[in-house]
């Protein structure tokens, strides 16, 4: 083998000498034989003549042999040089098919660094696939925290993991040197670093140790706090920090790219967003298990599967409740690639989709043109059939021109991502898991490369086979204009046309879909008025803050403040703002007078309000009154519940002045009235209902740590940033301001999903009606130019130029309608898959099917305009003198 | 007027290089000669189309079976001579069993059951 290559290696460093001794032995062969013939008794030139035609095709023979000596590649440079010269001939053909093959492949190849980014590239954890999270469910509460001591049993009886942890969010507030922080953190059983295959940069973890309350605070700084707040000092570890006010000790310090799993529960992005962790403290009564706050992680042995655990797990929770005598609980084991990319892989799988029948459209399209062109190349190719080429060869050509045009087209799109996949990010959805880690990397050239080439051979087969399959005397004699020909590809490329147009209704109805769920989500009334709002979070620290009275004392102080400054209408407080989560009571309250269902428990989310907290933010009231400050701790105890609450547990009763307590075995004292109804906001947006909720009186509230203030402006309430921070500052210099934001951006990032899918499926949608618009007057307008002659005469026998143009119109319609019948079929089976991101609408809704069709049509019509309007003022002399 | 090439029948597949080589087993020869050759022995019913010929040479030189240099001929015109190899001559020997065989199986399968 390694022989032959050196002598086809010679032979390719002598291939002039090669080719001339050829000639030269060729020749005499033919030398010979026309002697032979002129000693049969033939004329001299007859002979020659005829020694010629028995040789044969000269040029081929030798071609033949060169084949035989020659490299495969030497061939196929040869056709990537005649490929180039046919490219650079026609530079405006070129260009056409290689901007929209850039826009689509760019497109493709944006959409796939986001997908190679978020759902391919492997979680920052060693062997992530052993991670799972763990979570409570019910019938009711399909995803609910764990008990802290359920956890610790689960711990400590389980055969399946190797570790697990649990955690729960806290955040803390760093003071000392320096303006007060406030900090994002959690806390977290011993090993929780252990789960996720990490190890502090500095110091170690927690220990089993530091789970027994009173055994000293300590904390862990992630590497960002580390370098910005302590200059990255080295001696860190042992050092005292104060958070919340009291004495930390740091024992640890985590290393860079240290990324938070996600939670679910008061959540906090995936990613690294995390700046510390304290370690969780079994503090309680084991026996009391109704308080549900911790989210499980854990790392399953070898060989172990996800669902192996969740039976073991769900046998265990059994045990533990026969035990404790808890809930109807099962335990749901969820994979930690689900559970953080599983919400936006179904997205991200349809825009790849909808990404993907865009580059169809564009194949279809370029598929097109090279027919178009393939028909005015026919005479070219039929004098190279004639002089000996063989198809394949000719097959082959062509097909080296569409991949170039591919590559071409690849190449721009290559650095279109670049500029698209910045876009995207900037344009994905605050908190998009793994967003960081999107890049125009290796993989995605990779991908850009092979979907050029596969795009090219797409392309490029059809015009190729059907150009090849010519039969080159007849083109020959018919002077390049053959009829058969001509009407199978009319065929061809009407169907690609049909096909173009039909994925365009698809994205379209997609796009069409999205829309109107967006609209609709736009339009709901959130039950609050987000405009004009300036919120921020403020957490008392417990050290200095130890009561519920010392809370409400400082909010007192503070909302008194606020009042007074200049362009605030209204200023509240409460335990959370709409849509940023809540805390659920199950369970934990009767009412007066009422039995929950069977199987049921009353339950409500709970929060706390100061007197103006709704008025600040525009949640308006159905029945009743707010609160005033006339309710106080020593004051009757009061409610205020949602309209949800109210027809749910009071139907068809006015439910103002009823009552509900808290207490298993309530003294008069114990029972809280009802003084109002407010309106229901839902948890999210995109809920499908909201819950019912109650929220106390700030004054006669248990302590909530973390509190949200909401400051109604008259004019713009950014102007109210430095007043809010000033007023806090003179209350009290060590509080940090956490989360600076206006309700607008809370209401803006609720939507950014919806609106980040629909604005790229709308973008593809109209690339892909542009596309297939482009593609019908190619195909009206070519067959227009075919059929001048036949116009021309139609005009001269007295045909009415409307009747010309009606015939365009129609031919149009048939592509159009043909496309969107086959559209709609395809659209109303694959909307199924996206009845889970569209919110309110149907998936066959027949207004966005009827609008899309009428959209088509509109536009079928306008791209015929021009070929109509030729086909009309078709000249009846030229075209007969043109024949 | 142009002439498209039409497929003529063909010699069984892959004995042309088998019969090139039988051809110089006899001695050198130029490629007309060969072809010339092939003809007369089989009474005219073999005709090596150049077009088959010269490929198959350059095949026949590149796997080192057959030899090739430039001598005159007896017309004093220079031409180019084939000569055999010793492993030419080998793989002679290797294609005619192969067609041998091939020949016998093909033989029969031919002959009518009631013979046997």
């Amino acid at each position: 083998m390694e022989v032959l290559f050196l002598k086809k290696l010679g032979a390719l460093l002598r291939r002039r000498r090669f080719g001339k001794e050829l000639d030269e032995e060729m020749g005499f062969h033919r030398e010979q034989v026309e002697r032979a013939f002129i000693a049969e008794g033939m004329e001299p030139k007859a002979a020659r003549y005829a020694a010629m035609r028995q040789f044969g095709n000269a040029t081929r023979v030798k071609e033949k042999s060169h084949e035989v000596v020659g490299f495969r590649f030497e061939s196929v440079v040869q056709d990537a040089r005649y490929a180039l010269r046919q490219l650079a001939a026609n530079p405006g053909f070129t260009a056409v098919i290689a901007l929209t093959l850039a826009l689509s492949i760019g497109a493709n190849s944006a959409i796939f660094s986001v997908i190679e980014g978020v759902l391919l590239k492997p979680l920052p954890y060693p062997h992530a696939e052993q991670i799972v999270r763990l979570f409570l469910s019910s019938a009711e509460y399909p995803k609910f925290p764990l008990n802290p001591f359920d956890f610790r049993d689960f711990r400590a009886r389980n055969k399946s993991f190797q570790s697990m942890a649990a955690f729960t969010r806290g955040d803390m507030q760093l003071s000392g040197s320096g303006e007060p922080l406030a900090l994002s953190g959690f806390g977290i059983t011993a090993g929780y670093f252990r789960v996720l295959g990490l190890t502090p940069a500095l110091g170690r973890e927690f220990d089993t140790n530091a789970e027994t309350p009173g055994n000293g605070r300590q904390v862990i700084l992630s590497d960002r706090l580390w370098r910005t707040r302590f200059n990255a000092a080295p001696d860190i570890v042992g050092r005292k920090v104060t958070l919340n006010m009291q004495p930390y000790t740091v024992i640890g310090v985590m290393p860079p790219g240290t990324e938070h799993p996600g939670n679910d529960y008061h959540s906090l992005p995936y990613g690294e967003s995390v700046d510390v962790w304290w370690p969780f403290e079994f503090a309680g009564n084991p026996a009391q298990r109704g308080s549900h706050y911790m989210e499980g992680i854990g790392r399953l042995k070898k060989g172990v599967t996800a669902e192996q655990a969740n039976a073991e797990m769900n046998a265990l929770m059994a045990q533990v409740s026969r035990e404790n005598g808890g809930g109807d609980w099962k335990i749901l084991v969820i994979p930690l690639y689900r559970e953080i990319v599983g919400a936006n892989q179904r997205m991200l799988l349809v825009l790849l989709g909808a990404v993907g029948m865009v580059l169809l459209i564009a194949c279809a399209n370029a598929a097109n043109l090279l027919l178009a062109r393939a028909a005015a190349r026919q005479s070219e190719v039929a004098v190279r059939l004639a002089l000996g080429a063989p198809r394949r060869r000719l097959i082959r050509q062509m097909l080296t021109e569409s991949l170039l045009i591919a590559l071409l087209g690849g190449g721009l799109g290559a650095a279109l991502a670049e500029g698209g996949v910045k876009a995207l990010v900037a344009l994905l959805p605050a908190g998009f898991p793994r967003a960081h880690d999107i890049h125009v990397n290796a993989m995605v050239f990779a991908f850009t490369f092979l979907v050029s080439v596969f795009t090219g051979f797409l392309f490029g087969l059809a015009p190729a086979l059907q150009a090849s399959r010519m039969d080159p005397k007849r083109s020959l004699y018919e002077g390049g204009r053959s009829s058969t020909g001509s009407a199978r590809q009319q065929r061809l490329r009407s169907a690609l046309v049909v096909s173009e147009v039909s994925l365009a209704c698809v994205l379209l109805i997609g796009a069409g879909l999205m829309l109107r769920s967006f609209l609709n989500q736009l339009n709901l009334d959130p039950g609050f008025k987000q405009d004009h709002v300036l919120t921020a979070v403020l957490s008392l620290p417990q050290a200095e803050y130890k009561t519920g009275a010392d809370n409400a004392r400082f909010f007192d102080r503070l909302m008194t403040a606020l009042r007074s400054v200049p362009g605030v209408q209204y200023a509240g407080a409460g335990s959370d703002l709409p849509w940023t989560g809540y805390d659920e009571n199950a369970g934990g309250f009767t009412i007066e007078g009422k039995q929950p269902l069977p199987q049921q428990q009353f339950h409500a989310r709970y929060h706390m309000a100061t007197p103006d907290y709704f008025r600040a933010l525009g949640t308006p009231l159905v029945r009743g009154r707010f609160f005033t400050d006339a309710d106080t701790n020593d004051a009757p105890k009061v409610l205020i519940i949602n309209h949800v609450m109210a027809s749910r547990y009071w139907p068809n009763e006015d439910v103002v002045g009823k009552r509900l307590t808290f207490d298993d075995h309530p003294k008069e004292k114990d029972w809280l009235r009802i003084v109002g109804v407010v309106g229901d906001v839902k948890d999210k947006p995109n809920s499908s209902g909201a819950e019912p909720a109650f929220w106390w009186p700030h004054q006669q509230a248990p302590f909530f740590p973390e509190m949200s203030v909401a400051v109604r402006a008259g004019g713009d309430p950014r102007q109210l940033v430095n007043a809010l921070r000033d007023q806090v500052r003179q209350l009290d210099p060590l509080l940090a301001i956490g989360n600076v934001r206006l309700m607008d951006q809370v209401a803006d990032e609720s939507i950014a999903t919806p609106r980040f899918s629909f604005f790229l499926v709308g973008l593809f949608a109209g690339l892909a009606i542009v596309l297939a618009a482009i593609g019908t007057y190619g195909v009206i307008s070519y067959s227009v130019s075919q059929r001048i002659p036949e116009f021309g005469l139609r005009l001269a026998l007295g045909a009415p130029p409307s009747g010309m143009q009606l015939m365009v119109l129609l031919q149009a319609m048939r592509l159009a309608l043909g496309g969107a019948v086959i559209g709609l079929a395809v659209a109303a089976v694959m909307a199924r898959a996206m009845s889970s991101m569209i919110y309110n609408v149907s998936p066959t809704d027949p207004f966005t099917f009827l609008s899309v069709v009428t959209m088509v049509v509109a536009i079928a019509l306008l791209a015929c305009y021009l070929p109509a309007r030729r086909a009309a003022k078709a000249n009846p002399m030229l075209a007969l003198r043109a024949d | 007027m142009l002439r498209v090439m039409a497929k003529k029948p063909d010699l069984l597949p892959g004995t042309l290089d088998m019969l090139i080589l039988k051809t110089l087993s006899r001695g050198p020869l130029h490629g007309y000669g060969i072809a010339l050759q092939i003809k007369r022995l089989s009474d005219d019913v073999l005709t090596v189309e150049e077009g088959s010929l010269y490929p198959a040479l350059q095949r026949l030189l590149l796997q080192g079976w057959v030899r090739a240099e430039w001598k005159m001929t007896e017309t004093n015109r220079r031409a180019r001579f084939y000569t055999l190899t010793a492993a030419g001559r080998k793989q002679l020997g290797v294609e005619l069993t192969q067609f041998e065989q091939m020949i016998a199986a093909i033989g029969r399968v031919l002959r009518d059951p009631q013979e046997a």
